[in-house]
């Protein structure tokens, strides 16, 4: 199974990344990497747009709540947005749905 | 690999360290459907049965090959995924809780052992001799598909 990490700079203060396949314990760590990488590059806004993520498991999930930890550390907003029926019933079975920034619909890259 | 018992049992088993779990997806949600479950419950099953194999591969058998043996029925009133490993036990017997976090608290199998626990109306462990036999239920509610 695999991830798809697209990345698209939206203007010198923010950039968004689009996921397309499957977050779970074995492509966790090659999005955990890349946002990461974003953090290192200072930007003030990171948005992940997960409209074509079919299936997100706990590493997952796990995954972006670090990213999401790295950014409030930094001072820096964190969206995710395009959550499908099923991907967002996780996030509210794990009670993270008020956590996070979630934007409905998908991001306008 | 697996084995069709019947329509309403199924049986396979598989290797820990493979990146096979769409396949074992696969026949978790042939499994679910059948029983009735709707796509909501469906997916939440998929997932609880997925954390598990994650799980006992991850920190049972850590990161090696082990073998994971899962048989898959269902009746009229519940749907059962059992799981037997030959690792060395996880927890203590019969204990399973998963237990509610804040971001601060996200740990590595934490919130994979909590969505399991949530999904599932009964999850059972039971230590071996040589490994683990994990039980996980979900009833069925004639009608709803829940």
């Amino acid at each position: 199974m695999k991830l798809e990490i697209m990345e698209h700079k939206l203007d010198a203060a923010s950039v968004a990344i689009t996921l397309n396949g499957v977050v779970n314990i074995h492509t966790a760590m090659q999005l955990r990497r890349r946002l990461k990488l974003l953090l290192d590059d200072q930007y003030k806004e990171i948005r992940v747009d997960l409209g074509r993520v079919s299936f997100i498991d706990s590493a997952g999930i796990a995954t972006l709540v670090e990213g999401l930890q790295w950014s409030r550390g930094g001072g820096r907003r964190f969206v995710l947005s395009g959550l499908s029926e099923n991907v967002r019933d996780i996030f509210e079975l794990a009670k993270l749905d008020t956590v996070f920034d979630i934007e409905s619909g998908k991001l306008s890259a | 690999m697996a084995e069709l018992n019947s329509s309403s049992q199924l049986s396979c088993t598989l290797n820990s360290a493979c990146d096979c779990v769409h396949v074992l997806s696969s026949m978790v949600e042939v499994m679910s459907r059948r029983a009735g479950l709707n796509d909501r419950e469906t997916n939440r099953v998929v997932l609880a049965v997925d954390e598990l194999f994650a799980n006992i591969g991850q920190h049972g058998y850590r990161g090696k090959e082990g073998s994971i043996e899962m048989q898959a029925e269902y009746d009229g009133r519940s749907l059962r995924f059992e799981f037997r490993d030959y690792a060395p036990p996880l927890m203590d017997e019969g204990t399973l809780q998963g237990k509610l976090m804040d971001t601060g608290q996200v740990r590595p199998g934490g919130l994979g052992l909590y969505l399991i626990d949530t999904i599932m109306d009964e999850v059972r462990h039971q230590t071996l001799d040589d490994g683990n036999r994990w039980s996980l239920t979900k009833h069925l509610q004639e009608g709803t598909g829940e």
